[in-house]
């Protein structure tokens, strides 16, 4: 398994090339209704078990870790619905007679090896398109990089609103039907825009998206981390939100409408600029398109520094949708788009829920304070047909993942890191709130060193304190604590210690890349992975 | 299957609670266990049990069943262990209320005592879903006692009693207390429960827990004494090992109460208790501190057992500090602690042997 995912990501020939999701067979819809239905039944069951009244503990806890759970549990069972939805557009062959723009923002410091690449990459994309390069870096060999590739070089200083202000711009400029907004690190393949430009012909579509992939998922503990957790959300999660009119535009390389643009009043600036843009478009009655195919493949961040960056951006950036965008569309929203950015606004909230995990363990062992009577025995007999279920449906719809040969699997990197980066979510839901700006830096595209008790300061602590609680509760249960109280707390005590270790263990993702990142020596070398230098090698 | 697991995994605690426990008992170089032993070393034999010639004490404390917490506070205020631990628990479908609350009584008996369980016949609690062969809930209350001598819940019955079995070690069982009481629970002679009725039922559900070989069991039969023909309910001779009664002053609480010692509120009804000749259990002991001294209600009920009342063979304190039974507004405090005073004459009472 492991051998063959590795190898997976050797051939750069197998790497850069155009993948779709399989379609969707009708005995595979049928078994995955009967997942999802006893999935639901094992989720109906759990709450009648879960909300009663001789269950409730300390109520006050008893309603936290209530929020924490039925978030969790909410979220899955919003998957399971958007999951039944499943759709893909029909294959349309691209119709001639489209004016097509590429527009590729550039900023100071991005390295110039990466635009040559995109540029030339760009240059190799049959449906005839224009090529502009939205340019302040004032560096003039960037700019002859441009004319060498056939790109028009806008010069684009001074414009507020950082990528989305050039865009905006480079509109005014440009007179273009599509637009393409393409990633700087994004390698375009040849049949990027055949892929996309046909769902145009229906005049009602204000925009297309694609799946958005990587290249150097292979390269880094942080990289394979990201890189899984974007797997599920390009393969089935937009498929469903596809098949409920939901699909929003996200990550990189969607491709926009001039008119449906125009209607907003130009591309959406912030730092979620990409779904300020899709809400406004949906909210003006633009229809959306999901294609579920790999025709570019960029970067992820390698080290854990730019993740987290990226991190605090995306969390700070969708919350302000969720804020200030969400209410306002409201009204003009179909009632499965206001689900679907309640949930993409929603999805950070693990800043929340997770120190609520952490933090009742450890006060039961110092306190006694409990949040609800329940035997762990029994809690884990109930839990688990709602997580059987979760895996299950999980593994399942990964045959619609857009590459299965490098994506499909557990994803517990992935998860692992999420979990652990936690204090960055809830930095960005206060942020969002107390209005505290995020500069908006373009994610690094180089591999960087970090400081180590800066970027493991919170993972360590948690594991510090977890250790330091469970062993001091222990000491304390067996020289001063009565022995009746002693003999009726075992159980909730080995419990609560469990969970407690368990928390610990789950900020060892977080750890591990902080560890590697702190020195360089001990960072992936990244010579042996598929470069995008040949990416029509095969 | 679920059961099957679940039976699995509350072994494996209860193996868990009884090495951790032990490992406590060497690092705090005490057992409690050992000091009840050395009190009464006959405790865990059931024909001492059912004549013992020592006065039994017992308590029940108000963090029961999420904690012992309260218990052990007590115990270490009076530096004394109780050779009884009392516990309730009605009759239902709900968790606590399922099975036989076999958690809490082998802690008991790991601590070194013999558990009382106070086992009320909430008949409502069933689960209509689940029990369809049952009348609907609002409708079992009436003539519950005819419907257990029926055997409409044997199947309760007898699942608990094979619990009980299992336990093995002796264990106070007080069925549908108050019996006799109009007032209180729905066991009571308001809802046509007839004296026979009772008797029948008490029958018929000590029938079943010898069919499943719960002969651990001791019968605590415990009407309110205070209230006239209690003696109609007694099931006989063979059927019972030891009668009891409540004696609670609740002093200015309610319309119907004032404050009175133990001996008022036991003399009229101790000598037909008495006369039936098996030892006597005070299972619920106890005064409220306002409108009257404690500290002496304590030391005049000592001073009573002692000579007025010598069939009393046990006397369970109700430690209980939040008591809303009554429906107060304030929830009783009958806890002993909260007067300094009474504190000290239970604690010198404690300390005969």
């Amino acid at each position: 398994m492991r051998m063959r995912s590795a190898r997976a990501w050797l051939d750069a020939s197998e790497v850069f090339r155009h993948r779709r999701a399989r379609p969707v067979a009708r005995w595979e819809r049928w078994l995955l209704g009967v997942l999802l239905f006893l999935g639901a039944q094992s989720v109906v069951l759990f709450a009648l078990w879960w909300f009663r009244r001789e269950r409730v503990g300390n109520p006050v806890l008893f309603a936290l870790l209530s929020i924490a759970t039925w978030y969790g549990i909410s979220r899955i069972v919003i998957g399971w619905y958007n999951a039944f939805h499943i759709e893909q557009p029909p294959l349309r062959d691209a119709t001639p007679g489209h004016s097509v723009a590429i527009f590729i923002t550039s900023s100071p410091g991005e390295p110039y090896a990466m635009f040559e690449r995109t540029l030339a990459a760009a240059a190799e994309v049959r449906y005839p398109h224009t090529t502009y390069l939205l340019d302040d870096t004032r560096d003039p060999r960037i700019a002859a990089l441009a004319a060498q590739m056939h790109a028009v070089h806008l010069e684009l200083i001074g414009i507020p609103g950082a990528k989305a202000g050039k865009i905006n711009a480079a509109l005014r400029l440009t007179t273009e039907e599509l637009i393409l907004v393409l990633d700087p690190d994004h390698v375009p393949f040849p049949e990027f825009l055949d892929r996309v430009v046909g769902y145009f012909d229906d005049a009602g579509v204000g925009f297309v998206q694609v799946a958005q992939a990587y290249y150097n998922a292979p390269r880094s503990f942080v990289a394979r981390a990201a890189a899984e957790q974007t797997f599920a959300f390009y393969g089935p999660i937009l498929q469903g939100m596809h098949g409920t009119g939901t699909a929003v535009a996200i990550g990189a390389n969607c491709t926009f409408r001039r008119t449906a643009l125009e209607s907003i009043g130009g591309h959406g600036i912030g730092l979620a600029e990409d779904l300020v843009t899709a809400i406004r478009l949906h909210a003006a009655g633009w229809k959306s398109v999901y294609v579920p195919e790999v025709v570019a493949r960029g970067l992820v961040p390698e080290d854990l520094d730019s993740y987290l960056r990226q991190q605090l951006k995306w969390a700070r950036g969708v919350y302000e949708v969720l804020l200030r965008e969400y209410p306002r569309a409201f009204r003009r929203l179909t009632m499965h788009q206001r689900i679907a950015y309640l949930m993409v606004g929603t999805y950070y909230l693990v800043g929340l829920t997770t120190p609520i995990y952490l933090l009742i363990p450890l006060l039961y062992l110092l306190t006694g304070l409990q949040p609800a009577t329940m035997f762990l025995a029994d809690y884990l007999l109930r839990a688990f047909p709602v997580g059987l279920f979760g895996v299950l449906i999980y593994r399942f719809v990964q045959r619609w993942l857009c590459d299965p040969v490098r994506e499909r699997g557990w994803h517990w990197r992935g998860m692992l890191l999420k979990i652990g980066c936690w204090s960055v979510y809830l930095k960005g839901l206060l942020f969002a709130i107390g209005n505290v700006a995020v500069p908006y830096i373009p994610t690094s595209k180089e591999r960087r060193t970090g400081n180590f008790r800066q970027l493991a300061a919170v993972p360590l602590s948690v594991v510090v304190l977890s250790v330091a609680v469970v062993l001091w509760a222990f000491a304390h249960r067996l020289f001063s604590m009565p022995e009746a109280e002693v003999r009726m707390t075992t159980e909730a005590s080995v419990a609560m210690s469990a969970f407690a270790l368990f928390n610990a263990l789950l900020m060892s993702g977080r750890l591990y890349a902080a560890w590697k990142d702190s020195d360089r020596n001990r960072q992936d070398r990244g010579g042996d992975i598929s470069s995008p230098s040949s990416p029509s090698a095969g | 299957m679920y059961d099957r697991i679940d039976l699995r995994l509350t072994s494996f605690a209860q193996r868990l609670s009884d090495a951790e426990g032990d490992a406590v008992q060497r690092t705090q170089r005490s057992s409690r266990s050992a000091l009840v032993v050395a009190a009464y070393p006959k405790l865990a034999n059931r024909a001492w049990l059912a004549r013992p010639d020592r006065v039994l004490w017992g308590i029940y404390d108000g963090g029961f069943p999420d904690s012992f917490a309260g218990l052990s506070n007590t115990e270490s205020r009076l530096h004394y262990s109780f050779p009884i631990v009392s516990i309730y628990q009605a009759w239902g479908d709900r968790p606590d209320e399922a099975h036989f609350p076999s958690r809490l009584a082998q802690t008991i008996d790991r601590l070194g005592s013999v558990p009382m369980v106070t086992w009320e016949p909430w008949v409502k609690d069933f689960d209509e879903a689940r029990r369809p062969n049952l009348p609907p809930a609002n409708e079992r209350e009436y003539a519950s006692l005819a419907a257990i001598a029926r055997g409409d819940y044997d199947f309760y019955v007898t699942a608990w009693a094979a619990e009980a079995a299992k336990f093995g070690r002796p264990l106070f069982l007080r069925f549908a207390h108050e019996m006799n009481d109009p007032y209180r629970y729905p066991w009571g002679p308001q809802n046509g429960n007839r004296p026979d009725d009772f008797i029948a039922a008490w029958r018929h559900v000590h029938l079943i827990f010898q069919k499943m070989n719960a002969t651990n069991v001791l019968w605590v039969w415990s009407p309110h004494i205070s209230m006239p023909w209690f003696e109609y309910y007694y099931p006989g001779d063979e059927w019972v090992d030891w009668t009891g009664t409540g004696v609670l002053n609740y002093a200015n609480v309610a319309s119907w109460s004032r404050w009175w010692t133990f001996h008022q509120i036991l003399e009229k009804g101790y000598p037909a208790l008495a006369k039936l000749g098996k030892p006597v259990m005070v299972t619920e002991f106890g005064t409220l501190t306002e409108g009257g001294d404690a500290r002496q209600w304590y030391a005049d009920a000592f001073r009573d057992l002692g000579d007025k009342y010598r069939a009393v063979r046990a006397v369970v304190f109700f430690n209980q500090p939040h008591d809303s039974t009554l429906l107060t507004q304030e929830p009783l405090d009958w806890s002993m602690l909260q007067d300094p005073g009474a504190t000290l004459v239970v604690r010198e009472r404690l300390s005969h042997r």
